[in-house]
């Protein structure tokens, strides 16, 4: 019992850290209707500042909170300005997308100017410590509840009862109509996003000396945990995010109780899409009306895809089939071959986000399912990979769709959480079923691709094995789509309720959908698996998700020739610039930005 | 003989408000009904619940005899029924073709064949003699119905949907729903936003579909056309019925008038209203 | 900052320099066609500081064997690729150096996992993968051309239990990184002590990027155990050492040599006082080798080493001398791994391969304990129980 109160206790004293991220996420998402991805990097980038400030200008506790929030809610305000207005206006999901790039760029110029390495963060707090039940709390608890309560408390009145907190609340309910009230919509935007932001930078910075530790690699997890902690309180309530934070803390800390600490983020996922699928709108969101207008999942600019010739398509795959024979390198080969698997992964999700309308930001979990799948039948089952990695691709499309299954009637941002979610579980549960995945060790001694006993090895065997299975995965991807099917899934996309009111079954077209794509991804994840010869949770990680998006939204979305040529830009191209390999992910992070913003249609234009 | 469809006391509330309130009416086979009333009465909503976009709180709604309230949208369209929206919802980057095909997707026997989904996808990336057939037989019906337009829809066959003109939108709305070759055609609004010369055109579509035989419901708020056509004439107001009858009954109805807030003689041409 | 650049840019460079200061540096700088090391390794990523810290230890080593005339008149160089410990890109990497003739040999990858993937390729290839942080059992059982001087964890965990019972402690408590090198080594490390005589009473395993640990801790403490064993990184251990005294739990701690690193204290402030450990390496230490290593890497970067620089610097002093004394063939190279023998190491003192594991046998340990936010020899004296 004893015990108890101190899960209990502890889980109250995380969720209070979780809560000062949150009640920032939950500001923006009531004013902008945005998730901000960004957010937890302005809460690592308030970490450094305050670093900074304390490291050179030794200035004490309350000036340099002073000077994180003024630095962060200006960073904030810049970041509404620059990278979030001009994409008024736009699919829901445009500025989600703007948000993500943007934390790919803060997050790596942290870490190009203040180095990877973590560092202290002392605080010149008194040292007393009061007991409760066999553990204790000290100053640094109390600050931040204080400040995580005071804040919402003051937000909270701030938007009931001032006239600017007025002001807020209509731009956030009907944009136009306020404008035409006079409100000033840019500066209230302007406002929040400093207001949220400032306080995300202070956060950043007591979390870093609660814990003595700050480095660049702070904000994903943040990020996710806040955007648990407010989907739970419901999004956009202020208040209701402090209570979804202390809930998280507290599963997760009674999830540790119960099965150990490696379940601790499978308990906060769980609970996630828990809520996603029970109570979307959160513990105090309110239950919405029926919907006016036609709401998509997916982020589709309307343009016409590129008409590229069936002659010069054939052209393009002769050369490529061809180039082992003329430029033998394998350093090239290696390069391509990489781009060939990427090629994979772009083409299934731009099936399902592009033509089918369902956002996926975990896919990369169906890459990892596939790899286990082909690498424990290779391994522990002595089955022969020419056989495993099809049934690779089989058990991919089957787990991939009865996973995503839950998430189909979700829309915008909560898709895209819901299947950020599910990636991360695919990877937590690979890790903790240990007894099926060999859970943190990982497969080791894959066996090569091999077909009875002749093992593909060389490059160039390597190379044409995975253009084929590429060029044919293409091809029957086109096929679907010039089929019933395709149209179908377009329509899905465009209007699910129009659609609907003239009998298609949405859910069987999605699961078609996502059946389909899965064994794509299942079969790339399963040949890499074949030819790292080692394979862990962490090989496919979120990470490798939000690139094969970035390589669907830039080759245009929907657009088969267009996935590929973006898995050729994104894994291929970097590989030529070696040099600067150092950026690559700041330049992942501004190839979005950019596309978002400028060239939503991406290069080949989506279908 | 039993009517085509039947609302018995359907209502439906949201919060504090009743937007549809145990109302009853019916339309039999072959008959031109429409439902009027001013803007809120509950004309779209009754329209929803009828089309299984929403769930009534209260009531039923009887199609050929059975009960399909608690049927979902798609299997509503299944049997039969077909609808246009308020606002007008076409597939913006579908084709014009393309979104007629989909008003066909329930008599497309590629989406039904033995082995369910599967099977489905196999078919589809196959194509045997079959299914090509199928598809053929589809799109031809596709182009017949579009050449109802005139020269309006058929030069734009692969056109995108959002590059049309509203007009054209509204008119292509009709020909996806009239692909599912409907026994029960809801019109929502079908000329709104449209100038006399358009809404003459859309009368005259929708003349020609009522002498057909087709069974249609219509909501509209122009009510010469609304007269002109109906064979029976519902009025809606706060989600009750306040009038039921043929059009010239419906006119004169002091409750009627009420509800417009003082129109006299709703609908009556001119020159009827200076030989009385 | 000159591994990125080309390698005829960097030999132009090195005559131009040479030729600008000819009087001074006629007699040492290294005038031959340079050496060429293939380096895959983070630069970016979860791991780039352990990069940056290898670089480090490249550079001094460099400095002191070009300085003094290179190898038989040339000088060594490395082409740092940046992998980011990422298996797709150690494979892209190891295509890459194979095919280039002037890569003689292979220092790298960070990550055990990383490096296995790629060792099919050097091993077909006949490229030395010398993976010189790679400590997973099977990382050289690749095949003949994989080679590594990092201690294997079946030989250091012992070690550590050796140590944990030398203080005289029973019931163990272990907190572990949940990646494949600390799954790996916790479990040595458990069956080590349960042959001790000691008991494994709790073993939890937490993710790289956990912070919170309290929860943890309320299990740990509900074991009862006389100690807790942090199998961590630096990083990761500084966190967890914190808080376990920051919720008031005095037991004592005892973590392994990953901890070993100035960053270590940093992180953890008062909590690291009084922490056990051990390692291979000590500044502290009087050898020769070591003081030698020490004094020039403060003078440079002035501050203290740890650990990664000290081994990516005997791993250059180590491919000199077999380069100087078996010539630079990638075959040949090989064949010195295995042949060359009381290498002057700052880890091992004199290193010597064993042909048969292609590791390093008899590496040392310090033991240690933290005093007074200092790494100091331990003395002798056994904590009493609390």
């Amino acid at each position: 019992m004893n015990s108890f109160i101190d899960y209990t206790v502890n889980g109250l004293v995380i969720g209070n850290v979780y809560a000062l991220l949150a009640v920032g996420l939950a500001l923006i998402f009531g004013v902008a209707n945005l998730i901000n991805f960004a957010h937890g990097s302005v809460y690592t980038i308030g970490a450094y500042v305050g670093w900074a400030a304390i490291t050179f200008l030794h200035t004490p506790l309350a000036v340099t909170i002073l000077i994180v929030a003024v630095a962060c809610g200006a960073l904030g305000a810049a970041i509404e300005r620059v990278a979030l207005r001009p994409l008024q206006g736009r699919a829901r999901i445009a500025p989600l997308l703007a948000t993500i790039g943007l934390s790919f760029v803060l997050d790596q110029l942290v870490q190009l100017i203040a180095s990877p390495n973590p560092r202290a963060l002392p605080v010149d707090l008194p040292d007393w410590r009061i007991s409760i039940g066999g553990g204790s709390v000290g100053p640094m608890d109390i600050l931040i509840a204080g400040v995580g309560l005071s804040s919402a408390a003051l937000l909270y009145g701030f938007l009931r009862f001032t006239k600017l907190g007025y002001a807020v609340r209509a731009t956030a309910q009907d944009r136009d109509a306020a404008r035409q009230m006079g409100v000033n919509v840019d500066g209230v935007n302007s406002a929040v996003f400093a207001i949220a932001s400032a306080l995300g930078g202070v956060s950043g910075l007591l979390v870093g000396m609660y814990y003595n530790h700050i480095d660049p690699a702070m904000s994903f997890q943040a990020t996710l945990k806040g955007v648990v902690a407010v989907v739970i309180g419901g999004v956009g309530n202020v208040p209701g995010a402090i209570v979804g934070s202390l809930l998280l803390g507290l599963t997760e800390s009674y999830g540790i109780a119960l099965f150990g600490t490696t379940y601790r983020n499978l308990f906060a996922f769980a609970l996630l899409i828990l809520f996603l699928l029970v109570l979307p709108n959160g513990l105090f969101g309110g239950r919405k009306a029926v919907e006016a207008e036609p709401m998509t999942g997916t982020f589709i600019a309307p343009s016409r895809a590129l008409r590229v010739p069936d002659y010069v398509v054939a052209a393009l795959a002769a050369g490529a089939f061809a180039l082992p024979l003329v430029a033998p390198a394998p350093y090239l080969l290696q390069v391509l071959t990489n781009s060939w698997l990427a090629g994979l992964l772009a083409l299934s999700l731009t099936l399902v986000a592009g033509a089918a309308g369902q956002m996926s930001f975990g896919h990369a979990g169906l890459l990892a399912i596939g790899g286990y799948a082909s690498a424990l039948l290779a391994t522990d089952y002595g089955v022969m990979p020419l056989v495993s990695v099809p049934v690779a691709g089989v058990v991919t499309s089957l787990l991939g769709t009865a996973l995503v299954f839950p998430a189909f009637r979700l829309r915008g941002h909560y898709i895209a959480i819901a299947t950020l979610a599910i990636g991360e579980i695919v990877s937590l549960v690979i890790l903790n079923w240990e007894s099926l995945t060999h859970g943190a060790m990982g497969v080791t001694g894959i066996p090569p691709l091999s077909a009875f006993g002749y093992e593909v090895t060389s490059a160039r065997a390597v190379y044409w094995l995975t253009l084929s299975a590429l060029v044919a995965f293409a091809l029957l991807q086109a096929r679907l789509s010039s089929s019933h099917i395709g149209r179908t899934l377009r329509a899905l996309r465009d209007d699910e309720i129009a659609a609907r009111s003239h009998g298609v079954k949405v859910t069987r077209y999605k699961a078609l959908a996502f059946g389909f794509a899965g064994f794509g991804a299942g079969v790339s994840g399963a040949i890499s698996a074949h030819l790292f010869s080692y394979l862990n949770n962490q090989t496919f990680d979120s990470q490798l998700s939000l690139l094969a998006v970035t390589m669907a939204i830039l080759g245009g979305m929907g657009n088969i020739l267009g996935a590929i040529v973006g898995a050729v830009a994104l894994v291929g191209l970097p590989e030529a610039f070696r040099f600067a390999a150092e950026y690559r992910i700041l330049i992942y992070g501004i190839v979005l930005l950019l596309l978002v913003r400028f060239r939503p249609q991406g290069l080949l234009g989506t279908t | 003989m039993a009517p085509l469809c039947q609302v018995r006391a359907l209502t439906r509330r949201f919060g504090g408000l009743t937007a549809v309130d145990a109302l009853d009416f019916e339309i039999a086979q072959g008959e031109f009904v429409s439902l009027i009333g001013p803007n809120g009465a509950g004309k779209t909503t009754t329209f929803n619940l009828m089309s299984g976009l929403d769930r009534a709180d209260a009531g039923e709604v009887l199609f050929e005899g059975r009960r399909i309230e608690r049927l979902a949208a798609e299997r509503i369209a299944a049997l039969g029924v077909a609808r246009t929206f308020q606002h007008g919802r076409v597939f913006g980057n579908l084709s014009v073709l393309d979104n007629v095909l989909i008003g066909a997707h329930t008599r497309l026997r590629a989406t039904r064949p033995w082995g369910g989904p599967v099977a489905e996808l196999a078919l589809a990336l196959w194509r045997p003699r079959s299914v090509r057939d199928d598809y053929a037989a589809r799109e031809s019906e596709a182009r017949a119905i579009v050449a109802r337009f005139g020269d309006r829809l058929t030069p734009r066959l692969d056109h995108r949907a959002h590059s049309l003109s509203y007009a054209n939108r509204r008119r292509l709305e009709i020909a996806r729903a009239l692909a599912l070759r409907p026994r029960l055609l809801l019109l929502d609004e079908p000329t709104a936003g449209m100038n006399p010369t358009e809404t003459a055109e859309m009368e005259g579509l929708i003349g020609e579909l009522k002498r057909e035989g087709l069974t249609i419901l219509l909501i509209e708020h122009k009510l010469d056309m609304v007269m002109r056509l109906s064979d029976r004439v519902y009025v809606l107001d706060d989600g009750k019925r306040i009038a039921a009858g043929p059009p010239d009954a419906v006119r004169d109805d002091p409750a009627v008038i009420e509800a417009y807030l003082g129109h006299s003689g709703v609908g009556r041409r001119p020159q009827a209203e200076a030989a009385e | 900052m000159h591994a990125h650049f080309s390698p005829t840019r960097r030999a132009l460079l090195a005559v131009t320099f040479g030729a600008a200061f000819a009087p001074a540096a006629l007699a040492a700088s290294p005038q031959g066609e340079p050496i060429l090391l293939g380096v895959s390794g983070p630069l970016t990523g979860p791991n780039a500081q352990y990069g940056a810290q290898w670089k480090k230890g490249f550079d001094l080593a460099l400095d002191a064997i070009n300085g003094a005339g290179g190898v038989k008149g040339r000088p060594l160089q490395y082409q740092f690729e940046d992998s980011q410990a990422d298996p797709r890109q150690t494979v892209a990497i190891a295509q890459k150096f194979v095919s280039d003739p002037k890569i003689v040999v292979e220092l790298g990858d960070f990550s055990s996992t990383a490096s296995m993937a790629a060792s099919s390729i050097y091993q077909r290839a006949g490229l030395v993968q010398f993976g010189f942080t790679n400590s997973h059992p099977n990382f050289t059982k690749g095949g003949d051309f994989i080679w590594s001087s990092s201690v294997s964890q079946a030989d250091e965990t012992p070690r550590l239990a050796k140590y944990a019972t030398e203080l005289g402690f029973k019931k163990l408590a272990v907190l572990y990184l949940n990646t494949d090198w600390g799954r790996t080594s916790q479990t040595l490390f458990s069956n080590a002590a349960k042959s001790l005589g000691a008991e494994v009473v709790a073993a939890e395993g937490y993710q790289p990027d956990e912070k919170d640990f309290r929860s943890t801790l309320v299990r740990v403490r509900d074991a009862n155990p006389d100690v807790i064993v942090l199998i961590s990184y630096y990083a990761d251990g500084a966190l967890i050492a914190r808080q376990i005294r920051s919720v008031g739990l005095k037991t004592p701690i005892v973590a392994n040599g990953s901890v070993y690193s100035p960053k270590f204290i940093e992180l953890a402030g008062d909590a690291a006082n009084g922490v056990f450990t051990e390692t291979n390496f000590f500044p502290g230490e009087q050898r020769p080798e070591v003081q030698n290593f020490v004094t020039k890497f403060r003078a440079r970067y002035s501050e203290d080493p740890d650990t990664f620089n000290a081994v990516a610097y005997d791993t250059i002093v180590l491919m000199a001398q077999v380069f100087d004394q078996f010539g630079t063939e990638r075959a040949g190279v090989r064949d010195g791994l295995a042949k060359v023998k009381d290498v002057p190491s700052v880890i091992f003192g004199k290193a010597t391969f064993d042909p048969e594991t292609r590791r390093v046998a008899g590496a040392r340990a310090v033991y240690l304990e933290v005093r007074d936010g200092k790494f100091a020899p331990w003395d002798g004296v056994k904590p009493t129980t609390n």
